[in-house]
Formats: C-alpha cells, sequence, structure tokens
C-alpha cells in the first residue's frame, strides 16, 4: 500500500523559483516533493491515495489558492494542505481556515515553521489514514455477526452484565455467554475495553440507522 | 462640464427676463409722464382759452353799459384786443342788416346773456372766425373773434411744432389750433373740455401720439446692459464659488485617492517583493540544511546559493521598478507665476470650516507688497494645505482658547517666503531631525508621508521646505519658492 513509500508532500505555486526553492527545501527533510504550476493542472492529477500533504499559494492567477482549497474538500481529498500568503489579513486567515486549511503560513515563510507544520499534517493524514482503515476493517467484522449477536454487543456497549443481557432478551446466561464468546473471536477483540473503543461508535451509529428505519 | 451650458442658458434666461420686465416698466413709467405731461399742458390751454372767451362776455357786457357810439371806443377794441377783427352793432332802433344777427339778437333777449351768432354753413368758422353777441337796448353789439389770434402766443404751453394737435370743436366741426403730429402704432392721449363759457360753447380738444421711436430707448438699453453685466457677474461669481467647492472636493478625493494608491502600491510591493524573499529564504535555508548533512551535498548546495542570488536580483529589480514608477516628472516644468497670497487664501479658504470647527484663530501678516513666486500652483497648494492641516492638527493638544495660527509673508533674496506657524506644543530635537523621513510620524495613525512629500515637491519647484521654532513655543514651517521674474525665477 501506498504507506510503504515515503509521504508525498504536492507544492503549488505559480512563481517557478518559489516552487523549486521550497521544493529543494522540503526535499533536505526526507519528504518526498511533487511541484505544480498549475491549480488545474494539481486538481486534475495528484495521487489522492498517496499520503502527504499541500502547500498551496493564495495568490495565482485564473484559480485562486482559496478555491483550490475549496475544491479539494468538496471532492472529499484528505490531504492537509498548508496555505501560504503574502499577505495574511485576519480575513484571509478566518476563510482559509473555514475551508478546511490545516496551517496558514506568511511569506517569506520560515523553514522551522514550514518543514514542522508539514511533518505535523503527514503524522496527522497518517493517523487519520490508519483510523479510516480501522474502522473499514471493524465495519466488515461487525457484518459478519448474526442478528442476536448485534443485540447482545448492543447491550454489552450499554455496559449491561451478562446476567441483565439475558433478561433484557429471554436467554439464559449460559447463552448469553456463547453468544459473547462468539462475537468476541467474530470480531477478534482481545478485551472488553478495545472492544467497547472500537465498536462503540459503530453500534450506535447502526442503532440511530436501525431506528430511524 | 456637460452641465455648464445649461447652467450659462439659466443664467440667460434669468437676466433677459429682468431686463425685458425693468424696460417695461421703463417704458410704461415714461407713458405715465408723458401723458400727464400731456394733460397738465391741456389743462393750461383750457383755462386760458377759458379766461379769452369769458373776456368777450366781459367786453360786450362793458359795451352794452356803455354804450359806445360808433367810432368811439368800440372801434378802438381791435388795437387792444387783437383776436377782435371787429366790433359789430345795431343802431338805435335800428335793425340788424343780417338775418343771423338778428335771430341771435332774439335768442340773446331771450336768454339774457351773450350768445353765438349763428352758422349754420360753418362758413365763418371754417375761415377762423366767429361773432358773439350780447343784445340790449338802445344799442346791442357783437365782436367778430378771430380764431387763431385767440391763441394767447406768449402763455401758450405747448410749442408750435410740438406733438400735441389742438382743435376747437363746434357742433362737430373743428378749427384747427394747432397741427401737432399724428402717426400709426404706439398710444395716444385724449383730451376734451368745454370752454368755462356759456355764450361760446366751443370744446377744446387735444391729442397726443406717442410713437414707437419715442419710447426711451436709450435708458432702456443702458438698463439691459446694466443687468446683462450684473448677472454676467453673478454668474462669474457663482462659477468661480462651485469651481472652489469643486476644487476642494477634489483635494479631498484626492487625498483620499493618494491613500488609497498607496495601499494598493504597498499591497503590490508586498507580494512582488514576497516571492523572491520567499524563494530566496527558502534556498538559503535548504542549502544551509544541505551543508549540515553528513557528508554535505555541496552541489546541490551551491545550485540552491546559486538561485538565491538571483532571487536577491529579482527583488532588487522590484525596488528599482518601483522607485521609477513613482518618480514624479520634474515639477518645475509645470510652473507658472502664482500670487503666494492667493495661494495661501485659497487654503484657508478651503480649510476655513476645519479652523472654526478647531476654535482655531488665524492671524496675517503681510508686507504691503505680497511676493509673486514661481510655481505650480497645484502642488503649492498642497504643500500649504499639508502644513496648514499639520499645524491644525498640531494644536489639538493645547487648549482651545490658545490655538493660534499664524501666516508670515515675505520675500527674501530671490525667493517668497511663507512662514506657517502653529502655538502647539513645538517639535523636540529627535523630531526635528527626522521630519521630513517618509514613513515618520508622531501622529497616531498617520503615514507619515505628509511632510516628506511637500519637502519633495518644493524641492521640485527649485525652493526649500524648513521646520524650526516658534516663539514663545509652537512650530514653524518656512516655505521658499523663487521669485517669479526675479534672480531666484531664473534658476
Amino acid at each position: 500500500m501506498s504507506e510503504i513509500t515515503s509521504p508525498l508532500i504536492h507544492v503549488v505555486d505559480d512563481d517557478a523559483a518559489v516552487r523549486d526553492a521550497l521544493a529543494l527545501l522540503i526535499g533536505t527533510v526526507g519528504l518526498r516533493v511533487q511541484a505544480w504550476g498549475e491549480p488545474q493542472a494539481f486538481l486534475d492529477g495528484f495521487d489522492r491515495e498517496a499520503i502527504g500533504a499541500v502547500v498551496l499559494d493564495v495568490r495565482m492567477p485564473g484559480i485562486g489558492g482559496l478555491a483550490v482549497l475549496d475544491r479539494l474538500q468538496q471532492q472529499g481529498a484528505d490531504q492537509p494542505v498548508i496555505v501560504l500568503t503574502g499577505h495574511g489579513t485576519v480575513e484571509l486567515c478566518r476563510r482559509a481556515f473555514k475551508s478546511g486549511a490545516a496551517e496558514f503560513l506568511e511569506k517569506p515563510v520560515d523553514d522551522e515553521a514550514l518543514l514542522e507544520a508539514l511533518q505535523g499534517a503527514v503524522r496527522a493524514h497518517v493517523r487519520s489514514r490508519e483510523r479510516q482503515r480501522a474502522d473499514r476493517a471493524a465495519r466488515e467484522r461487525y457484518a459478519q455477526l448474526s442478528e442476536r449477536e448485534r443485540e447482545v454487543l448492543g447491550l454489552i456497549v450499554a455496559g449491561l452484565t451478562n446476567k441483565e443481557i439475558g433478561r433484557a432478551l429471554a436467554l439464559s446466561p449460559r447463552t448469553v455467554e456463547t453468544h459473547r464468546a462468539n462475537l468476541f473471536a467474530k470480531l477478534g477483540a482481545p478485551s472488553l475495553a478495545l472492544l467497547i473503543r472500537q465498536y462503540a461508535q459503530l453500534v450506535d451509529d447502526e442503532a440511530a440507522a436501525g431506528g430511524a428505519a | 462640464m456637460r452641465r455648464a451650458p445649461i447652467r450659462t442658458v439659466a443664467w440667460a434666461l434669468g437676466a433677459a427676463v429682468i431686463a425685458v420686465a425693468g424696460a417695461v416698466l421703463m417704458a410704461r413709467a415714461d407713458l405715465a409722464r408723458q401723458r400727464e405731461a400731456f394733460e397738465t399742458d391741456a389743462r393750461i390751454a383750457h383755462r386760458l382759452l377759458s379766461q379769452r372767451v369769458v373776456q368777450h362776455e366781459a367786453i360786450l357786457a362793458t359795451l352794452v353799459l356803455l354804450q359806445p357810439g360808433p367810432g368811439d371806443a368800440a372801434d378802438r377794441l381791435p388795437s387792444v384786443y387783437p383776436q377782435v377783427l371787429r366790433v359789430l352793432q345795431r343802431e338805435r332802433d335800428a335793425a340788424w342788416p343780417d338775418a343771423a344777427l338778428a335771430a341771435a339778437d332774439a335768442r340773446s333777449r331771450q336768454q339774457r346773456r351773450a350768445v353765438l351768432v349763428g352758422d349754420p354753413a360753418g362758413r365763418e368758422f371754417a375761415a377762423g372766425r366767429y361773432t358773439v353777441l350780447q343784445a340790449a337796448d338802445p344799442m346791442s353789439y357783437a365782436l367778430v373773434v378771430d380764431l387763431k389770434a385767440l391763441v394767447p402766443r406768449t402763455e401758450w404751453p405747448l410749442p408750435d411744432d410740438g406733438p400735441v394737435r389742438c382743435w376747437l370743436d363746434l357742433d362737430g366741426r373743428a378749427q384747427v389750433l394747432q397741427p401737432g403730429r399724428d402717426g400709426a402704432g404706439g398710444w395716444r392721449f385724449d383730451f376734451a373740455k368745454h370752454l368755462a363759457a356759456e355764450s361760446q360753447p366751443f370744446e377744446l380738444r387735444a391729442s397726443r401720439h406717442v410713437g414707437w421711436a419715442e419710447l426711451p430707448w436709450a435708458a432702456m438699453a443702458a438698463w439691459v446692459l446694466a443687468v446683462g453685466g450684473v448677472v454676467a457677474a453673478l454668474a462669474a461669481w457663482q462659477g468661480q464659488r462651485s469651481e472652489r467647492r469643486r476644487a476642494e472636493e477634489l483635494l479631498r478625493l484626492g487625498q483620499i485617492g493618494r491613500l488609497n494608491a498607496l495601499g494598493e502600491l504597498a499591497a503590490g510591493m508586498a507580494h512582488e517583493l514576497n516571492q523572491p524573499l520567499t524563494a530566496l529564504l527558502a534556498n538559503t535555508r535548504a542549502a544551509q540544511r544541505l551543508l549540515d548533512e553528513d557528508p554535505p551535498d555541496i552541489a546541490t548546495a551551491r545550485g540552491a546559493m546559486g538561485q538565491a542570488a538571483d532571487q536577491a536580483r529579482r527583488a532588487a529589480e522590484v525596488v528599482g521598478r518601483l522607485r521609477r514608477t513613482v518618480e514624479r516628472p520634474d515639477r518645475g516644468a509645470a510652473a507658472v507665476p502664482v500670487p503666494l497670497l492667493d495661494a495661501a487664501r485659497n487654503v484657508l479658504f478651503l480649510l476655513e470650516p476645519e479652523c472654526r470647527r478647531r476654535g482655531v484663530e488665524v492671524a496675517w501678516q503681510l508686507p504691503a507688497v505680497p511676493p509673486t513666486v514661481r510655481a505650480d500652483p497645484v502642488a503649492l497648494e498642497q504643500v500649504v494645505h499639508n502644513l496648514v492641516m499639520n499645524a491644525l492638527q498640531a494644536m489639538e493638544q493645547v487648549p482651545v482658547g490658545e490655538r493660534r495660527l499664524t501666516l508670515v509673508l515675505g520675500a527674501e533674496g530671490g525667493f517668497g517666503v511663507l512662514r506657517v506657524r502653529d502655538h502647539g506644543p513645538g517639535f523636540g530635537d529627535a523630531v526635528m531631525l527626522r521630519l521630513f523621513e517618509p514613513f515618520f510620524t508622531t501622529r497616531e495613525g498617520g503615514l507619515g508621508l505628509g511632510l516628506s512629500l511637500c519637502e519633495t515637491l518644493a524641492v521640485g519647484m527649485g525652493g526649500s521646505l524648513t521646520a524650526g521654532r516658534a516663539e514663545p513655543r509652537g512650530a514653524e514651517f518656512r516655505l521658499d519658492l523663487p521669485l517669479a521674474g526675479g534672480a531666484g525665477g531664473a534658476r
């Protein structure tokens, strides 16, 4: 998968000198850099799967930096975006953050600040991708549970004991114990604490969806 | 500019209305005066004629009373009364030789007064004569009167060749006493009144024709010209006033415009400079990092340093271009002779509301002959405006009663000098040294460009601007500009 390779940073700036200098600087900390002179080319062509981040100039001809930011958000791109500007007004800053910018830096940018922000952004992206993958896995496992096992899981997450669950579902404590063992096995949960942490949200979402349906 | 013709037309219309109305009033007043003069003259004529005819009655009464014989006093009467041509008399117990006289005698007896002898064919009247008769016993008398001589020329109010037509009317027949002049168009005054003697029932008629040519055209033309002149002066004054208001507005707009332009310039400059600076900084920091590596990547670092140098040059070019853009053309080229006092008065006129609002008292110190300098009028007013505004703002810190602004004019060594002296707190030495530096300001929110700009403008016009202390306190700015036509102006 993509995280095996090193993270990919996209530098989007119409000024070749700035673009190249930033690429060189970012390259010195071992990050891969792809430089883009055209905002549209970047939107059309960048690797959405790769782990990484985007360094985006606000003032560009054609599509402005903020418009690019809005497009990325609409398209569900999850790469964190660091916005660079020559003239950082409060209003611009507010709009950038509202459009989902991860960081807002003024030109000429301090190298420490930029590299730190990039590394932070990459770390955050990696974490968010991991969380996504974990969520997807949990969902797949959850799909394997029987109807009864899901009911039992719901009550476990709600904090009920086996005895209480048996009473609530009109089952014997032994039967409850069996279901419990099965669902722990199917979900691959090593402990009750981890089970609750990984699946509580999922159960709530399912219950809400079921209730609504 | 689009509104100017409309305004001109409005002024012209107003002037025309006033001029025409005034001229009509003048014509009417003149006509009224002429009518009054005519009526006065006609009344005098009527009175004189009445006196004459009454005199005839008196003569007849005397003759009847005295009963003089022929060849007696009666024959001498025509020499005393030139209008009496003849005296007729009916001899004792005789009859009048003429039937008309006999009929008149009978009427006179019946009415017991003098009567006019009938003249049915009007022959006598047409010949300019009439006969008046008084019957009595034993002798009756009659006077043959010459109508032409009836008019007492010495006392007659109307000149012979005057415009008034005057005639006596008897039963529709007219005997012209004076022909006067007639004409078509214009106006006509009429007078008609019976003479005050029953025995001679003539009606005095007079008429006066006033033609168009007789109107007081000269006075009316003078009036129209005067109105035109006054309205033109008013229009010019009004135009000047709105011109001034527009100038004031332009000045204000110009200042706002300059601030906006300055903001734009700053934003553009920031972007233009930020790009090379960003690249420069990133390149040098990257080079540092590459050299810090173990082993150092010298080749790449060298490339980065080359890039950095290029970007430094690019930044320098931006600054150079900016300077060339901002540099003004030579102000001296637009220099014309400007009365320094006029320029200062214009500015004070514009700032008069500002002075009043701040309670600042303005004093002038003027030489006998205020200097005229060579300057660009717009730049000069801008400099004076900035200096005065500066003074007003400086005095915000002192109580209202002490806010005094003094403007001193003079000439020294080929230069016209304007001193703007305030009564504010003045400057310290440190401030004094930096006063004309761009972006130096002691005022919160000030740009610090006003005085710097003033100095640039003053120097550009071949003059100078200096600052000093005023006594006992406050600041004094001294603007020197070359005198027009003087040694300074030739530089």
